[in-house]
């Protein structure tokens, strides 16, 4: 008998035992902060789910989700698959220089003739006949950054020209040459506030407005892990999220329509700030309309955004230029419904979308 | 249940084996028995009966065959179990094949039977098959107790894929059978080998071929990529499974044959078909082809069993015309080799592995078709036929993303680290280092493998189809 059998055996049969005990009696937890998701619940034991096979089913997904260490254990994989196997992904997400991103790829036409429909009954619904100052403008992910370096990414300069070509009653607005990856977080899908003023200037000179103001840089005390870090787990610092403030900002009338209920807010949730995904402080993350007054304006202008979550963080700086702007979010509203709460008539109407969204659109109503 | 599972690995395996190491020696079997139909129910809960009412017919047949040995019933009643054993495979397999056939051909419209494959029908029914066929040939005498049959037929280790055992191999370890903490380490590190193949090879290549099958920017050399990233998926997948059905036999305390044999240095066609599959190929070999006449016949009949084996071993695999025309390709292969150039092969040695990696990547291209329209468009795409590009921009990534696995595979798939390990452990001063060495690497895979299950990464399921 070896020496080396024994100890083979003994410590396997005391690591599977040891962490098989603890698979068994670990309490289960009911959410990944790091994967910003709900973990699987352990499912009902019946009969008809046993025979159905549905009971098998949802306990092999509650026993990976409640696995003990599972996320040290994902980030022992995600560096395994890194560093040794080599891969320049990991579930989709990679890391290059300095940031954390995920593949967008490849293009989904599908999906872009379903984000240019819904637009055009937005267009011929409520806005056409009102005002002609319809303007698109797209925000391409970081990955446009990383193609060179050889990660797979569309062809962003075809594909914001395809739909554009989908969308012929919108002027459209581009800012990608004011772009850089430094502009994005680096743990995050997500564009920096600060970092971004040039791009609101533009877009209002564009629409005819001037939006500039002085600002001061606030630095937000609590770190930012971004939704790529926690997915990829791979070992990066937090981000730090700075938001801009000035008079004009602090004086905004702010109202939130949220399950068909109007409330007054600021334009920078700070409650939101401390939660589960700090950038949802700008104009407080998942709300389907969002109304903002602006009592300093001298323009008398208005301006309604269709936006993703690239919005929030921009339409603040857009405020100085507008005596109201309504912003809508057609993935958490019935478009059908937006007619009712906002005015069309003579307005600037913005179209910023981000080409992960147009390029997986099913979300919008 | 597949053994490359959380719930498998720190769920149902702990609680067998402490419930099986605990039972005295007449409960052993029963043990397994029980938790061999709790695995198997656990991903097929309505086919356990099936499966337990297929042994029970072959227990019975058994012994009716042994009582009649030498007359005309037992011959009846070799039938009539081979008959039921294959009507359940037909009937639960093929059927929707057949109709699927038919409808084409006489332009009726037969609703599908839809039917979902008892997982490892097309592996229990060979055992099975294997038990009744050696009984009344009087090579092994039949088994009295019908719980020993049933454990030999649905023995977790082997039962969803395989290797095909042979009621014959263990028929003696099922009533009597050792356990050391020599044997148990030997199925400890064999089934973390073989865990690695499947969690960290497979899988990882499987992802390259998910991507492959889904993509717009297909060219040739991408095409090329996939063949080879498919041959070696499907090797560590398969490899790797046996690899655990016999390190984990091995805890039991049961020999389980060899199914693979480091099959891509083969130097001809032949010779890869005596290291890929192997309880496959011997099965065929003894339970068909020779029973048929073998090679003792003359040169059409040869040809003609030659041909009903390929054929056989093809519909095995799937109930699509691909899988029939992929066991044909080997057949005429084989043909050819034997008639023409298989000596002039051991003439050309490298050559000669040139040659054989070709064709088997060929035949893997008709194999991952699905169907013959897929065959024709995976082997057609090798060679540039659609007018696809020679490289695409996806070509280019994943052979950067999945190149070093790749090598990996490749170097796995041959006995090279095998050979290196073994020459190393002989030099004195290496000796304790690598024993030292091995207990930590299989230490680190077992971590490394069970956070690529933690993480849910892709984790295909290959054997629905068998």
């Amino acid at each position: 008998m070896k020496i080396k059998d024994i100890v083979l055996t003994v410590i396997f049969i005391i690591l599977i035992g040891v962490i098989s005990v603890f698979a068994w009696v670990k309490a289960p937890a009911e959410y990944s902060a790091g994967e910003r998701r709900f973990l699987k619940e352990k499912p009902v034991l019946s009969s008809e789910t046993v025979l159905n096979g549905e009971y098998m089913k949802d306990f092999e997904e509650y026993t990976v989700d409640q696995f003990p260490f599972r996320d040290d254990l994902r980030g022992v994989k995600a560096l395994f698959s890194t560093y040794v196997l080599n891969k320049m992904d990991n579930n989709g997400l990679f890391a290059v220089d300095g940031h954390i991103s995920k593949l967008e790829y490849p293009v989904n036409p599908d999906m872009m003739d379903n984000a240019a429909e819904k637009f055009d009954f937005l267009y011929e619904k409520f806005i056409k006949g009102k005002t002609d100052n319809v303007y698109l403008s797209v925000v391409p992910d970081k990955n446009i950054f990383f193609g060179e370096k050889g990660y797979l990414t569309i062809d962003y300069e075809k594909f914001i020209g395809d739909f554009r070509e989908k969308v012929p009653y919108m002027k459209y607005i581009d800012i990608v040459p004011f772009l850089s990856s430094d502009d994005f977080y680096r743990t995050d899908s997500h564009w920096k506030q600060e970092e971004i003023r040039d791009i609101a200037l533009y877009i209002a000179k564009e629409m005819g407005s001037d939006a500039d103001a002085e600002y001061a840089v606030n630095t937000l005390d609590v770190p930012f892990r971004g939704v790529y870090l926690g997915q990829s787990a791979l070992p990066f610092k937090a981000d730090t999220i700075k938001y801009l403030t000035n008079d004009i900002l602090s004086s905004l009338k702010v109202y939130y329509y949220d399950t068909g209920m109007k409330e007054e807010g600021e334009i920078y949730n700070m409650e939101k700030a401390r939660g589960k995904d700090p950038y949802e402080m700008f104009l407080s993350g998942t709300t389907p309309l969002v109304e903002i007054e602006n009592p300093n304006a001298s323009s008398g202008k208005q301006l309604v955004v269709f936006r993703d979550s690239y919005g929030s963080s921009l339409v603040p700086l857009l405020v100085p230029a507008y005596e109201k702007i309504s912003v809508v979010d057609i993935r958490y509203i019935q478009s059908n419904f937006v007619g009712n709460f906002v005015d069309f008539s003579d307005a600037d109407v913005l179209f910023l979308y981000s080409t992960t969204l147009l390029n997986n659109s099913t979300a919008l109503r | 249940m597949v053994f490359s599972s959380i719930p498998f690995l720190y769920y149902f395996l702990p609680v067998v084996l402490v419930l099986y190491f605990i039972a005295p020696r007449c409960l052993k079997n029963p043990v397994l028995l029980v938790s061999s139909l709790v695995f198997y129910g656990w991903g097929e809960p309505k086919y356990v009966f099936l499966m337990v009412l297929t042994v029970l017919q072959a227990y019975v047949f058994g012994l009716l065959i042994e009582k009649n040995r030498g007359k005309f019933l037992s011959r009846l009643y070799l039938v009539l179990s081979v008959l039921f054993c294959l009507a359940g495979l037909l009937f639960f397999k093929y059927a929707d094949f057949f109709i699927g056939n038919f409808n084409a051909v006489t332009g009726l419209s037969l609703p599908f039977l839809r039917l979902a494959l008892p997982i490892g029908i097309s592996f229990y029914t060979f055992q099975i098959l294997s038990y009744i066929v050696d009984v009344y040939r009087g090579g092994v005498p039949a088994q009295k107790n019908p719980v020993n049959l049933a454990t030999y037929v649905a023995l977790f280790p082997q039962l969803i894929a395989g290797p095909i055992v042979r009621y014959s191999d263990i028929e003696k370890q099922l009533v009597c059978r050792s356990h050391t903490f020599e044997k148990t380490a030997q199925g400890i590190k064999r089934f973390m080998i073989g865990f690695g193949k499947k969690i960290i090879l497979a899988n990882t290549l499987g992802g390259l071929c998910e991507g492959f099958l889904v993509s717009s920017d297909l060219s040739v050399l991408y095409y090329w990529l996939y063949a080879v990233s498919y041959m070696l998926q499907i090797y560590f997948d398969f490899s790797g499974y046996s690899d655990m059905a016999i390190g984990l036999g091995k805890i039991l305390g049961f020999d389980f044959l060899e199914n693979f044999n480091y099959p891509f240095i083969s130097k001809s066609i032949t010779e890869f078909w005596r290291r890929w599959h192997m309880s496959l190929g011997s099965w065929f070999r003894d339970y068909v082809y020779i029973p048929m006449g073998g090679n003792r016949a003359n040169k059409g009949r040869w040809l003609f069993n030659i041909f009903t084996v390929w054929f056989l071993t093809g519909f095995w695999h799937g109930a699509e015309w691909n899988f029939i025309l992929w066991g044909l390709y080997f057949g005429v292969l084989l043909v050819l080799e034997k008639f023409f150039f298989l000596d002039k092969l051991k003439k050309i040695r490298e050559l000669s592995r040139v040659y054989t990696l070709f064709f088997t990547a060929i035949s893997f291209m008709i194999f991952s078709g699905n169907n013959l329209e897929g065959a024709v468009r995976h082997v057609s795409g090798l060679f540039g036929a659609g007018n696809i590009p020679l490289v695409s921009q996806e070509f280019f990534y994943n052979l950067r993303n999945y190149g070093f696995t790749i090598i990996i595979g490749i170097l796995g798939a041959t006995p090279i680290p095998k050979v290196l390990w073994g020459k190393l452990s002989e030099k004195k001063n290496f000796k304790a280092v690598l024993d030292v060495l091995e207990v930590v690497l299989l230490v680190l895979l077992l971590v490394v493998c069970t956070a690529y299950l933690a993480d849910g990464s892709f984790n295909p399921f290959l054997y629905f189809r068998f």
